[in-house]
């Protein structure tokens, strides 16, 4: 090939304080190819994508659009360049349209104000061309989570961005939506536009993408045409050694029920979010939960954390009716969870590392005490000693226990997350997500904490979206569809197809309603 | 253009060895620290103000370094330390009172209804009552802070069970209590025949103890002291201050982990309103011993300890340094004033500025995380 690349940055390095984020790289994108950067998190494809787009400018090295070397002082410049970004946290106006969003800064125009049918046309125009079908009219807070991100990739293409970038685009989706989302993006690239998709998934690299240039520690480790680029390459090139992926042997021994859920019933500003939910969690045993989200797995998590009421059913923790106790109660009880929410639930970003990893132990040894003369007082000595051991046993990346949580990568806070509530010892653990966001070596690791705590008697309900997670993990699955356990499988029943048949409720359904029945 | 498989291997290279923390990127990391450190931004803010309120005086055209000497002079001179030091303790106490609240993210604009009443308490109890210093003037203080703390724990459940937010209700509920005690005053408790709004004299067993030969700061000075060093401690090293925290940095994250925000909320803000209703307590028994209708009010303690609380991010080791920043303000004010010709609401305008640095800086942060939040 002799023609001009699209894009081709070259030498690009970047230091962010100690932390060498990009040490030049070099990242060429054909003309109408869709092009995956792949790589763990930290490995600098955050900084990589945030310098093409304009959002921080390299310590050295150029960027080439068209052959034309370019600087860009902001995302302005990027994007008359042509450029257009899709991040992975939406930037849409939820109470506004669609139409409004898409044509948001780039409005079409009479008389000086907005041309609402203009926009109307357009959003309708971009439907017809990729195939999308998007209501204009449709205010975006009522949107699926999918068809928010319709909406910001019509952003980009409406200001006719030739260079889309898309962060971790599958990360919330189905799997029905992100088949839909590679159709747009392989559409996209036929017509000419050069789609770069920034993923860990190794997957979606092989099933949609062209070329490939994995990023580890802020260097290139590898580039790959998609003929050469196989699953075994692809992961050593990202994690610099060999994976091996830890799985439920389905052998042990099963206990007594931690965890008895009778037909729980949670209602949430009068619709109901979870219907007639029966679940036993037993010691030694890790009962999967599937669905797609927002089909009620979490509102069933947090009715029994107790940050729920639930309208009616009972919820038994240790023989215990927990129903009324407060959530300091349960936990006490033995319950730990590591919720989906990273960032809003599972941790303060501005408080530290160490104080992250207190909560929840800061009335109990070593940190505080639950009787004497200490009792509600912290020692800050034994919360740092506490702190470092935890980084230390969780492969925690961080320069000190107490820089802020919100400076450590995702996987980086995940890892915070569970070490904070696997150190509880709790008899019964909720995971939900538990390897959303963490690096493909660390999703092994995490795993084999999981079975390990099955092995030593502990009682698991594992909610994931990852069928293949479940699989690895799960005695039992059960997956909830519109609030309900719509299917159960035993470790031998289970399988993808089965377990994706049943997310979608059981009929090959592509748009799956997400909005549970209205009371 | 070609692309091709990197030299070395099939589309790898050999990994690099994980460096071994170095001098550099721990003197650097040493460097993020200390950038991160919590007294950069209300230093620089202060800074600005001082600069912001120098162009001022220079485009009035008077001389910015005499009138900033005036005001040092003014609070600083020895023959004034007494004073300055009774008044800190007063703006003090105010800026814990708003500082424990914002340790969990809550704004208490009610300081001077709290401080009245507990003035009002510590008055009651003052004139009433036939005891010994001994009993008197600690059972005054006392009820100050019940009566002031009951009131400021009102706000809790209005925001905790009915979701009416604590800077509201506050800020709603203030002038109420300011009423009622001004009603109270004048119709009720008032000294009979006098011209003025005000209780008469407390008897000599209920004037707060006087601090040897000096004739402004008393023991309410030394209380405040205990006061701060006790939040200080609660704060850094209890359980129920780290649950404060972290309600102030994560609410969800708090319910989550297990925290009873309801009642640390409760608690916050009636420990809260009864710091305030103590100062109110202190002002009433000391000089003139009395109540006096809108005395308690007219200085601005409430406002000024605010900023002081706001500057200090509400953080207990800052509290007292910024508290003692508005006073030099307020009590330099009057001397500059006097000396350099600069009109005293320069101070207020100083106290603005600050206010508005920091508003600032509240607005930058959270357009930074929410930049690096997709990072």
């Amino acid at each position: 090939m002799t023609t001009v690349p699209a894009v081709a940055l070259v030498g690009i390095s970047k230091r962010f304080g100690a932390i060498v984020a990009n040490d030049g790289v070099d990242l060429v994108l054909s003309r109408g190819t869709v092009h995956a950067v792949m790589g763990e998190n930290g490995a600098g494809k955050s900084t990589l994508m945030s310098i093409l787009f304009g959002l921080v400018s390299p310590d050295s090295g150029n960027i080439f659009v068209d052959g034309k070397p370019t600087t860009f002082s902001g995302p302005l410049d990027a994007i008359s360049s042509g450029l257009g970004m899709v991040h992975q946290h939406f930037r849409l106006f939820e109470s506004m349209t669609v139409a409004e969003n898409v044509v948001y800064g780039a409005e079409p125009r009479r008389n000086g104000l907005v041309n609402r049918k203009a926009a109307h046309d357009r959003v309708r125009e971009l439907s017809a061309r990729y195939g999308l079908d998007v209501d204009p009219g449709a205010v975006v807070g009522t949107l699926s989570v999918g068809t928010q991100q319709r909406v910001e990739i019509f952003k980009a293409l409406h200001r006719d961005a030739r260079i889309l970038i898309l962060d971790e685009p599958t990360a919330v989706l189905t799997p029905g939506e992100v088949t839909s989302l590679f159709a747009v993006i392989r559409r996209a690239a036929d017509a000419g536009t050069t789609v770069v998709l920034v993923t860990h998934k190794i997957n979606e690299v092989l099933s949609v993408s062209d070329e490939v240039t994995v990023l580890r520690d802020g260097r290139v480790t590898g580039r790959f045409q998609r003929a050469d680029a196989t699953s075994a390459k692809l992961v050593h090139a990202m994690t610099g050694r060999e994976v091996t992926p830890v799985a439920n042997s389905g052998s042990g021994s099963v206990g007594a029920a931690v965890l008895r859920v009778n037909n729980l019933t949670v209602v949430d500003h009068h619709t109901v979010r979870v219907t007639d939910v029966s679940v036993d969690v037993r010691a030694g045993e890790i009962v999967g939960i599937a669905g797609v989200s927002g089909n009620g797995q979490h509102e069933l998590v947090e009715a029994i954390l107790g940050t729920r009421r639930a309208l009616s059913g009972t919820i038994e923790l240790l023989g215990r009716d927990i129903g009324a106790a407060s959530v300091r109660d349960r936990r006490a009880l033995g319950l730990a969870v590591i919720p989906e929410d990273r960032r809003g639930e599972g941790s303060a970003v501005q408080l530290s590392t160490a104080e992250n990893l207190t909560l929840g132990h800061h009335r109990t040894a070593p940190v505080g005490a639950s009787r004497g003369l200490r009792r509600g007082w912290i020692s800050l000595r034994a919360e740092r000693a506490r702190a470092r051991d935890l980084i230390a046993e969780y492969d925690v990346r961080t320069s000190g226990e107490q820089l802020p949580v919100g400076s450590l990568s995702g996987g980086n806070a995940q890892k915070v997350v569970i070490a904070r509530e696997l150190s509880h010892n709790a008899p019964l653990l909720i995971a939900e997500q538990p390897t959303q966001g963490v690096d493909v070596g660390a999703i092994e690791a995490i795993h084999g904490r999981l079975l390990d705590y099955r092995a030593t008697g502990g009682a698991i309900l594992l909610v994931s979206h990852e069928i293949t997670e479940l699989l690895a993990l799960a005695d039992r699955i059960l997956v909830m569809y519109a609030g309900r356990i719509f299917a159960e499988f035993s470790r031998s029943e289970a399988t993808t197809a089965r377990i994706g048949a049943a997310m979608a409720g059981a009929q090959a359904e592509t748009d799956i309603p997400t909005e549970a029945s209205r009371l | 253009m070609n692309i091709e498989p990197v030299p070395g291997g099939p589309g790898t290279v050999a990994p690099r060895a994980p460096e071994p923390l170095s001098r550099r990127s721990r003197a650097s990391a040493l460097l993020t620290l200390a950038v991160r450190h919590p007294a950069v931004v209300p230093t620089g803010a202060v800074v600005l103000a001082v600069l912001i309120g120098a162009a001022i005086v220079l485009a009035a055209g008077l001389n910015p370094i005499s009138a900033y000497s005036a005001v040092l002079a003014g609070a600083l001179d020895l023959e004034n330390l007494d004073y300055t030091f009774s008044v800190w303790a007063l703006i003090c106490g105010m800026a814990l009172a708003a500082a424990i609240p914002l340790r969990m993210g809550e704004f208490n604009l009610g300081g001077n209804g709290q401080m009245v009443l507990g003035g009002l308490a510590a008055a009651f109890i003052a004139g009433q009552l036939d005891l010994p210093s001994i009993l008197l003037i600690p059972l005054a203080v006392v009820a100050a802070g019940v009566v002031a703390g009951a009131f400021g724990a009102i706000s809790a459940p209005l925001s905790t069970r009915y979701g009416i937010p604590i800077i509201i209700s506050t800020l709603l509920l203030s002038p109420v209590a300011v009423a009622i005690v001004s009603y109270l005053l004048r119709f009720q408790l008032g000294e009979a025949g006098s011209a003025v709004a005000q209780t008469e004299r407390f008897p000599d067993s209920a004037h707060m103890w006087a601090l040897g030969s000096l004739s402004y700061s008393n023991m309410g000075l030394i209380l405040i002291i205990v006061l701060m060093a006790l939040f200080w401690l609660v704060d850094s090293r209890s359980a129920v201050g780290f649950e404060l925290r972290v309600i102030g940095a994560n609410r969800r994250f708090a319910s989550y982990g297990g925290v009873r925000v309801g009642r640390l909320a409760f608690g916050a803000m009636a420990a809260s309103g009864a710091v305030a209703g103590v100062v109110g307590a202190i002002i009433v028994l000391s000089p003139p011993y009395r109540l006096v209708d809108g005395a308690l009010l007219s200085p601005g303690y409430t406002f000024a300890g605010l900023a002081a609380a706001l500057l200090a991010g509400g953080r207990p080791a800052f509290v007292p340094l910024t508290a003692a920043l508005f006073t030099i303000l307020q009590v330099g004010g009057g001397g500059m004033e006097r000396s350099a010709d600069v009109p005293r609401q320069l101070s207020d305008v100083l106290q603005g500025v600050v206010i508005i640095v920091l508003a600032l800086r509240t607005i930058v942060d959270s357009r930074r995380t929410g930049r690096s939040a997709t990072s």
